[in-house]
């Protein structure tokens, strides 16, 4: 149903109804400034990329092929757009689909005897500053699929369609940054 | 069972184990304690992160986006297009033939014929369809004012594609009653 009136929107957009696209933009300017701010750290150019991508998205929108969810195709321009930010800026990146050499490891279970766990050592209020702290440290291709499954709440298939990925190597990508974020939230304390 | 992996534990938590596998993890869960906090503590977190706070949109934000675009050109398929030239085409040359009263092979064997015998044919041409004309507009006016109204109603109701074929069968139509009424209208020189 939601999809249908995505594709609805669309095809009304094409035949130059504005008012259509401006649907799409209110529906799907939350998720993705939560997932773009949260890729970008500063809030101001968080809003310029969300723009952005609403533009490169009605330029490009005879492109778009219904047979893809529309909110995955906003969601690849957005994470092509953040690409080439950190690029850009020459931070580092790397592809998911090559091993992560030394910290594939985290991915074996490290619980110490006696100690309390981290999500009982904070109350919520405060495991969510220090997660969103966490998530800064996190490498660039690790915390956006931590974004798109925690707060945007993506399936793994949606997140395959997006990276062109198998959905086995992002279930396993999405998991390594969990463990990742864990070990730097008891690092933090 | 010896102690769990952490893709194990995930898979666990998201409720995505096969039943059976589900089972056997809990029966391993009741009697150690290490996995238990394991589980647990991820839990935690989990429950954390998905409920981090939402980045404020502002409230003119989809205004600013709307104001960055511009009205996007309605493309009409390439087809449609050559459809409808090649239909023109046809429908002029066979008013042409109808009102000359010769067939299409009797223009070209008549090719040779000297210039006077075809200012005689234009100027009779020409008279003859000024006075159909005029007859046309006497008679026809209301009922093509009737067929324009008609029409306005019929695209802002019908979508493109539709309007396309209607009016490729109105043609069809035309021409073919034009073609029957050809002898009757006999208007050879």
């Amino acid at each position: 149903m939601n999809e249908e009136t995505d594709r609805a929107l669309v095809k009304r957009t094409l035949r130059g109804d504005r008012k259509a696209f401006e649907m799409i933009v209110r529906k799907y300017q939350q998720p993705l400034l939560n997932y773009v701010g949260r890729m970008v750290g500063e809030r101001e150019l968080a809003l310029d990329f969300t723009q952005d991508v609403f533009v490169r998205a009605y330029a490009s929108l005879r492109s778009y092929s219904p047979q893809f969810k529309f909110s995955t195709w906003l969601f690849k321009i957005a994470s092509n757009l953040i690409i080439d930010h950190w690029r850009k800026k020459k931070l580092p990146t790397f592809s998911l689909s090559e091993p992560l050499g030394s910290d594939e490891d985290c991915l074996t279970l490290d619980v110490p005897d006696g100690e309390p766990g981290i999500g009982r050592r904070f109350e919520l209020a405060e495991l969510r500053q220090r997660i969103e702290r966490a998530l800064e440290n996190l490498p660039g291709p690790l915390r956006e699929l931590f974004v798109w499954r925690h707060i945007n709440e993506l399936s793994y298939e949606e997140m395959a369609e997006i990276k062109g990925l198998p959905v086995g190597t992002i279930k396993n990508r999405v998991f390594q940054a969990k463990e990742m974020l864990r070990r730097t939230l008891q690092e933090m304390s | 069972m010896s102690c769990l992996k952490i893709m194990d534990i995930y898979d666990y938590i998201e409720g995505s184990l096969a039943p059976e596998g589900n089972k056997e993890l809990e029966r391993h869960l009741s009697s150690c304690p290490r996995c238990r906090r394991a589980v647990e503590d991820r839990k935690l977190v989990a429950g954390a992160a998905s409920g981090l706070p939402p980045f404020a949109v502002p409230d003119d934000f989809a205004d600013r986006v709307m104001a960055r675009i511009a009205p996007l050109k309605i493309r009409r398929p390439a087809w449609l297009i050559i459809l409808a030239c090649s239909t023109a085409w046809l429908a002029a040359a066979s008013v042409l033939l109808i009102v000359s009263g010769r067939s299409g092979l009797e223009l070209i064997a008549g090719a040779g014929h000297s210039l006077w015998g075809y200012v005689k044919t234009g100027a009779v041409f020409t008279a003859k369809a000024a006075t159909l004309l005029t007859l046309a507009v006497k008679t026809l006016r209301p009922l093509l004012e009737a067929a324009y109204r008609g029409l306005s109603m019929l695209t802002s109701l019908v979508p493109p594609g539709f309007q396309a074929l209607i009016l490729v069968l109105a043609l069809g139509i035309a021409v073919s009653l034009l073609l029957a009424m050809r002898k009757k209208l006999s208007l050879g020189d």
